[in-house]
């Protein structure tokens, strides 16, 4: 369906949402009231039910409602997001105020699960919701920034400090030796591909290599989201089966509540104020002293002191302001409700030149038909980003990264002659101000999401819920390099320009069908069932032309770039096109819980997964698993107890997959190549299937005090097996891989711990503290070739730039971790001061954090609340490969400025350059993440209501022993499609940055 | 109630099953799956087919760090030394030179992977009914990929047409192996067409393909001390004679047009691969044979930083240009050239542009101006022939160390000068008439009854054509104490065909390899053929590993 097509269906239900704000009822009473919280503020948002009745109303922002009921209804249900649900038997009277208690442990809090919600106390899985509220707050682009170190377990990373870009995310450990091992995303109920239509570039000239990737949630807007749920054990993931093994991340974004229509708004300003950390090379003087520690100054042609001063760093840097606007229109009632949502944000990077533009409208409503027995919800997202990206390329050699070139740069020498014209030191270093301006490269991606469902009653107790979705991302990116740019061989003097497209479509029809019932007073049954069927395209393309006739010459340039003009290239290279095989995944799926008086809960899941990209021979996969609670805090020799106030034992196992691998892989296949050729390019293994996670988990919840204090800790054993493995084909083949399951266990397993505590709540002040902590302990083990009991070996880990060519620094084999460091030895330097590297790689130590942890804490004294959250992780290790072949001592020579710990060393200049487990560094660090400090100004004069001003700031500081810009670093640096690990290389740097802004309702 | 109330559940319950069951297809778009294949491309596949196992001889043969590295840096001819930040690289060229490499080697395995495509996408033209053309075409690209295989693993495995891939391939090695590919090349000798031109197989490219066989079927048998059978060099004799006394080839007048953007016309060209100066579509980017030994400021006006300042050889194997022991090496002696014949350096520049002669670079370089260039940190650009004994350069001069050899002459030929020589026009000479000479007169020396006689005049005749003086009798194969001794056969081999990857099976069939040269200490018979790459081993148990690896 296209999108216009999707727009014209949504179009009925903007009239109807203005035909439905009038409904009345006869025979009924109306109540008012006001809704507060235990200080005496009132609550808005809360919802007031009647129950046995479809009444229902919310509160505003004064907390007052008011509610139309049958004159039969005898009981009214409060509740509001953090508060203890209340229910009030109604009586004669017309007037009930009603204080609600906070509850800090959320145990009646609804949570969104697979293909449905569920009270948080009747889960019987292991799973965290972060809801708006706990949010990191600050320069945020994409949602994933809203959880790092909320949530045990769960570890996220940012891949480069450029906004918008990609996190690594891993739930529970690395899973999988393959793809990005990234979790499944869920918004609103519907799968994403979790591919971005942001064309990715390798430029593969000139040593430009590939730039990080866009991160595919941008155009989820962050002020939109309600919570985010973290799907951990397999009893919550199973039901997604062949794509849960990743661990799934469900986003559920804000509805209306009914009431008045309201508004709310915010704007915030920030900036990046500086590098949060920086890297240490040469100042200056210290260069100047180096020179002569050397006998570098002596030289008296074309002398390395250029006799002036100047920072790179510095100079390409920008500070400038950072705009949010965002705003919200909702409203409704019980019958209709609407919310559209409108975010515009410019948010320049760091570095010079880079910015990140967005624009997301929303537009999601619900309303219901025939006595409410039909509901019909819909959702539109429609985002615009529009990114200029700077280059700071994952793997570039010598040249083409703007962050070697401003870190090489030799600090004696200024950028421009007297004429204004870029410097051309010929030393293999490009002038990082030439670089930023002769270096454009724009990408805008479009991106719908939409959905539409229905969802009929058809008894009591059974709804039918049909839902259509369609996910369309189209992107260009135009990216030029202007030959007046000087040492770029071969672009100097020709100019390159790429034009770039892609384009994403993912479909989603899901049936299911919800089934809930009182087996018998004390046993209560609900089930799930459904269908669901999911289609996939993705195509790419790219166009590029050497040899331009303008912008040669930085004195005489044109506005226009090459890509406007890409015809005047006088070599275009042959066009790229490529569509990716159309996938189809279909799939069976149900569900049932049973619940014995609130205190044995079972529930068991199965999913049987048809999908297009498996084997002939296995063209189903089915993935069970069940859920087992004891909620003893139930049980009646614990009634009478006031320790406790909830205590439950959880215990779950199942089987969950992955199906991270190339559709077509599984059939022979052939390409066409240039010159008129054709030759296979794919080796199909008909017996190829999904990889397998076994795992189990077990829980304990407990919460004390009236649940001031409340935590739970859980211990995870996960097995991943039929490892998805890419194998060379077995000579003579063709140069394709052939993909094969092999029988080895990739294990992860670990502890996880989360403690919360209300430790003051008084009316004028509260002070709460969340901690959590994860350990994880990664093994692969029986990593066997078919057959045999030969350990199989994987490289991986390119360490890149001159002298260090075609090394690969990390390993994946038997009974190590995945990744694990495979590096020569280093014993210190000979007498020539020239490193002593060891003849054969040796395992040098874990890239994957062994313990994550992550804190967060808020004050509120009368208005003004501080939020402060910080985290980190240990264990493990980094590679700096920034320090190995980009600021290495033997640069010096070559006038280029290099890292302050090795002029510092007893290294001499003429060392070579080579990796070694010299630049390993421990990777252990605090991050102080966050910290917000807010002024609830309240209601301001007759229309203004609950505004709010705050003042945030991000990445304050971090306390770690890694030499680079970012101990919180995965530059990827794949070999062959295996994932690479905590390898830092000219990353884009981390700012520290700050934020005011205001929210207020109307 | 409750009956009314399953029966809407059941009736529920099919309708979201009902709704379900869509065939699971994968729908294809760039990619043909091998069903579609046969049925939609028709007559007309067989060709595509061909053309990409012609497509694949770039992948094996152009790149430096391909076959060509394994069968010269292993050599006297050729070494990488590390340069300071540059060339280290794991020491994966100074392991290949100093003979100290494993089976875990990166150039080993790629060179295996990428011979093994040809080999594949060879077989499969003949799974889809080509012609009789098309499959001897086909047959004798395949022929091509086994025998570089056999002489550095020796062995090779294959595999039918249409086999299970997933399946290990069988494997040949020795005697049987040898016979294998000739008696291949024997069989579609009557089906290549005589009028192809030499980027496509021609009878006189299988018959210089056999006579390599025939002529080191002997080392091949038996690397350590090879022997050479009467009738095999009788062979190598009367296909070389044929192809001579076909007039077709000349000796061109200037060796480096062998060698420039337009060494396709060349008279002494059997078998290349083509290439278009300026076009970038296949084009095998042979600017990496002059470009990997450049210095970095070799173009300074064009594009500084441009060279790679890498490949180099050895003072020892440059000296044995030196006929008669007239002259060694000096800085100074620009009369060298015209003495030992105009192999080593070029009577032109390449472009009135770069000043660069193609040959041997050696001493003080000048740009197109006659200006002496520099180094990057300004002493003179001048390549010193001393290079470290470890191959590790670390002193005040690492970055000019070596002699270059642009054998290939850099192609500037965009008028615009812009290029320099990102898509160059020179093509890939993969067989020469000259190696054809040589051969034969080898083989006369091997006979049973040798003629020497005959064998020198063949040399000299190649001598004259190259401007060289005329070498003297008596003309011995090798000295076995002195690979580089100018006065022996296999020092003439070394002049006329050094960078065109002959170098290590020459020497291997002389019995030389594991004598002692420039920057080798030491060796190991062993190292008289490459290892079974692990990773091939590990997944086909028919390959067995070689003897001492």
């Amino acid at each position: 369906m296209t999108i216009q097509r999707m727009l014209a269906k949504a179009a009925p239900f903007l009239l109807l949402c203005v035909l439905f704000t009038l409904t009345a009822f006869s025979q009924t009473k109306t109540i008012t009231g006001k809704i507060l919280d235990d200080k005496g503020a009132p609550i808005q948002g809360a919802t007031i039910t009647a129950r046995g009745t479809k009444a229902g109303a919310s509160t505003g922002a004064d907390g007052v409602y008011h509610i139309t009921v049958p004159s039969t209804a005898t009981t009214l249900v409060v509740s509001s997001v953090g508060f203890t649900q209340q229910e009030i038997t109604i009586g004669a009277q017309t007037s009930i105020d009603v204080s609600l208690v906070a509850s800090t442990s959320n145990l009646n809090e609804v949570v969104v699960i697979g293909y449905g919600t569920s009270r948080r106390k009747d889960l019987t899985g292991s799973l965290t919701t972060v809801s708006a509220k706990e949010f990191n707050t600050g320069v945020i682009t994409s949602p994933d920034q809203l959880l790092q170190n909320k949530v045990s377990g769960l570890e996220i990373v940012n891949n480069s400090g450029q906004p918008g870009s990609a996190t690594t995310i891993k739930i529970r450990g690395n899973s999988s030796i393959r793809g990005t091992g990234n979790p499944l995303y869920v918004v609103d109920g519907v799968q994403l591909d979790g591919r971005n239509a942001r064309p990715s570039v390798n430029l593969g000239t000139g040593g430009f290599g590939p730039t990080p990737d866009a991160n595919p949630l941008l155009y989820i807007n962050p002020y939109d989201i309600q919570d985010i749920t973290i799907l951990k054990d397999a009893s919550s993931t199973a039901i997604y089966g062949s794509r849960g093994a990743n661990g799934v991340i469900v986003i559920t974004t804000k509805k209306a509540s009914a009431g008045p229509v309201k508004l709310d708004a915010g704007i915030s300003l920030g900036s990046n104020v500086g590098y949060m950390k920086k890297f240490d090379a040469l100042t200056t003087s210290q260069y100047r002293g180096a020179l002569h520690k050397y006998s570098l100054d002596t030289i008296t042609v074309n002398p390395l002191d250029k006799g002036s001063s100047s920072n790179a760093m510095d100079k390409i840097t920008q500070h400038n302001l950072i705009t949010n606007y965002s705003l919200a229109v909702s409203g409704g009632n019980e019958n209709g409700k609407f919310r559209a949502s409108l975010l515009a944000s410019h948010t320049p990077g760091f570095i010079k030149t880079n910015n990140l533009d967005k624009y997301i409208g929303t537009f999601a409503g619900s309303y219901k038909f025939l006595d409410k027995r039909l509901t019909i919800d819909f959702s539109l997202i429609a985002g615009h980003t529009n990114e200029q990206i700077v280059l700071a390329s994952n793997t570039a050699g010598s040249q083409g990264n703007l962050i070697s070139a401003a870190l090489q740069w030799n600090p004696t020498s200024p950028f421009t002659d007297a004429n204004g014209r870029y410097i051309d030191l010929k030393n293999g270093v490009v002038n990082p101000l030439a670089l930023l301006q002769g270096y454009n490269d724009v990408a805008h991606v479009n991106t719908y999401l939409g959905y539409i469902a229905a969802t009929y009653r058809i008894i009591p107790g059974l709804d039918y819920k049909f839902l259509y979705s369609i996910n369309q991302s189209d992107g260009t990116r135009n990216t030029n390099i202007d030959g007046f740019l000087q040492g770029v061989s071969p672009i100097t003097g020709a100019g390159f320009g790429v034009i770039s497209g892609a384009s994403l479509t993912s479909q989603v029809i899901d049936h299911t069908l919800n089934y809930s019932t009182n087996l018998t007073p004390d046993l209560s049954f609900s089930a799930l069932g459904g269908f669901e069927y999911i289609k996939t395209n993705f195509s790419n393309n790219s166009f590029s032309g050497l040899g331009f006739n303008f912008n040669l010459d930085q004195a005489n340039l044109l506005n226009a770039q090459y890509t406007d003009i890409l015809g005047n290239a006088l070599t275009t290279f042959p066009a790229s096109t490529f569509k990716d095989i159309t996938t189809e995944l279909q799939s069976y799926f149900a569900r049932a819980n049973f619940n014995y008086k609130d205190k044995y809960y079972l529930t068991g899941t199965f999913r049987a997964d048809g999908s297009s990209k498996f084997g002939s021979n296995n063209k189903y996969g089915y993935f069970p698993s069940v859920g087992v609670k004891w909620n003893i805090a139930n049980e009646d020799f614990l009634k009478d107890n006031t320790v406790f106030s909830g205590l439950g034992l959880r215990g779950t196992w199942g089987i969950t997959g992955s199906q991270d691998f190339p559709a077509g892989s599984a059939i022979d296949q052939f390409s066409f190549g240039t010159f008129n050729s054709n030759s296979q390019t794919n080796v199909g293994n008909p017996a190829l299937k999904w990889e397998q996670t076994t795992q189990f988990d077990f829980g304990l919840d407990f919460s004390f005090l009236n649940s001031r204090l409340f935590g739970s800790v859980d211990y995870y054993n996960k097995n991943t097996t039929n490892i998805l493995f890419q194998t060379t084909v077995i000579q003579p083949g063709p140069p394709a891989n052939e993909w094969l399951n092999l029988p080895g266990h990739l294990i992860n397993n670990g502890v996880e711990f989360t403690i919360g505590a209300a430790i003051i709540n008084k009316k004028d002040l509260t002070w709460d503290i969340s901690y959590n902590m994860a350990y994880n302990h990664n093994l692969l083990k029986d990593f066997y070739a078919a057959g045999s009991k030969n350990a199989l070996t994987i490289n991986t880990g390119q360490i890149n730039g001159q002298g260090v060519s075609g090394t690969l620094g990390q390993i994946i084999t038997n009974n190590q971790p995945v990744d694990e460091f495979y590096l020569k030895s280093f014993g210190g330097f000979d007498q020539k001061g020239g490193q002593i590297i060891g003849a054969n790689p040796t395992y040098a130590g874990n890239p994957n954090p062994k313990t994550l942890y992550g804190a967060s804490t808020t004050v509120r004294y009368k208005k003004v609340t501080l939020t402060v959250n910080g985290g980190g992780s240990g264990g493990f290790l980094i590679y700096n490969n920034t320090a190995t072949s980009v600021t290495n001592l033997s640069g010096i020579l070559q006038g280029r400025n290099v890292d302050k710990k090795a002029v510092d060393s007893k290294e001499q200049p003429s060392s070579g350059v080579g990796a070694s487990q010299r630049f390993l560094e421990s990777g252990n660090f605090f991050k102080l993440r966050n910290a917000n400090l807010s002024y609830n100004i309240g209601n301001i004069g007759t229309y203004i209501k609950n505004a709010n001003v705050y003042v945030s700031g991000s990445n304050l500081f971090v306390i770690t022993k890694f030499s680079g810009f970012d101990p919180e670093v995965n530059i990827d640096k794949q070999q062959a499609g295996y994932p690479s690990r905590s390898i830092e290389y000219i990353p884009y740097p981390t700012p520290r940055s700050i934020q005011v802004g205001l929210n207020f309702s109307l | 109630m409750l009956q009314s109330k399953y029966l809407v559940i059941s009736a529920a319950l099919l309708l979201t099953g009902a709704a379900g069951c869509t065939k699971l297809k994968e729908s294809y778009s760039t990619t043909v799956p091998i069903n579609q294949a046969v049925s939609s491309l028709g007559p007309a596949f067989p060709g595509l087919l061909l053309t990409s196992a012609y497509n694949d001889i770039p992948g094996a043969f152009v790149g430096q760090d391909e076959v060509f590295s394994l069968e010269e840096n292993s050599t006297d001819e050729s070494l990488v030394p590390t340069r300071g930040g540059d060339w280290d690289d794991n020491g994966v060229w100074r392991v290949i030179h100093n003979h100290t490499w494993n089976a875990d080697h990166g150039q080993v395995l790629n060179v295996y992977n990428n011979l093994n495509k040809l080999n594949f996408d060879a077989t499969n033209v003949l799974q889809f009914n080509p012609s009789k053309a098309q499959a001897a075409e086909a047959r004798f690209l395949r022929a091509v990929s086994l025998y570089y295989l056999l002489d550095l693993y020796g062995q090779f495995p294959f595999r039918n047409p249409g086999d299970n891939l997933l399946l290990a391939p069988k494997v040949y090695s020795g005697d049987s192996a040898v016979l294998f590919i000739i008696n291949e090349l024997t069989t579609v000798l009557p089906d290549l067409n005589t009028k192809n031109t030499l980027t496509r197989a021609t009878p006189d490219a299988a018959n210089t393909l056999l006579m390599k066989l025939y002529l080191n079927r002997g080392a091949f048998n038996n690397r350590i001390t090879p022997t050479f059978a009467d009738a095999d060099m009788q062979q190598v004799i009367t296909l070389g004679n044929q192809i001579i006394n076909s007039g077709k080839y000349q000796y061109m007048a200037n060796f480096f047009d062998n060698f420039s953007n337009a060494n396709g016309s060349s008279t002494e060209g059997i078998f290349a691969y083509p290439s278009s100066s300026g076009l970038a579509v296949n084009n095998p980017g042979m600017h990496a044979r002059w470009m990997m030994g450049f210095h970095y400021n070799e173009y300074d006006g064009q594009a500084p930083n441009a060279g790679w300042n890498g490949f180099s050889t050895i003072s020892d194997f440059y000296n044995s240009f030196s006929v008669g022991g007239t002259t060694n090496y000096s800085l100074n002696d620009t009369l060298l050239d015209t003495r030992i014949g105009r192999r080593v350096t070029s009577n032109r520049q390449t472009t009135a542009a770069s000043g660069i002669r193609p040959g041997f670079l050696v001493g003080q370089q000048y740009d197109q101006n006659g200006v002496a260039l520099k180094d990057r940190k300004g002493n003179p650009l001048a390549f010193d022939p001393n290079i470290a004994a470890n191959m590790i350069e670390t002193g005040s001069n690492l970055e000019v160390t070596g002699i270059r050899v642009p054998k290939y002459v850099p192609d500037f030929s965009d008028a615009s000068g812009k290029y320099y020589s990102a898509n160059p026009g020179n093509w890939l000479m993969m067989m020469r008439y000259p190696d054809v000479v040589l051969m034969v007169a080898e083989a006369m020396m091997r006979q049973a009854s040798p003629n020497n006689v005959g064998a020198l005049t063949l040399v000299n005749g190649l001598r004259l054509a190259r401007g060289a003086k005329p070498m003297i009798a008596p003309l011995v194969l090798a000295n076995s104490a002195n690979v580089d001794d100018p006065n022996t056969l296999l020092a003439e081999r070394g002049r006329e065909l050094y960078y065109e990857s002959v170098r290590r099976t020459d020497l291997v069939r002389f019995g030389v390899f594991n004598v002692l040269w420039q920057y080798k200490p030491s060796d190991d018979p062993k190292y008289l053929v490459y290892p079974v790459p692990n990773q091939a081993l590990a997944l086909n148990p028919n390959l067995k590993q070689n003897p001492g690896y």
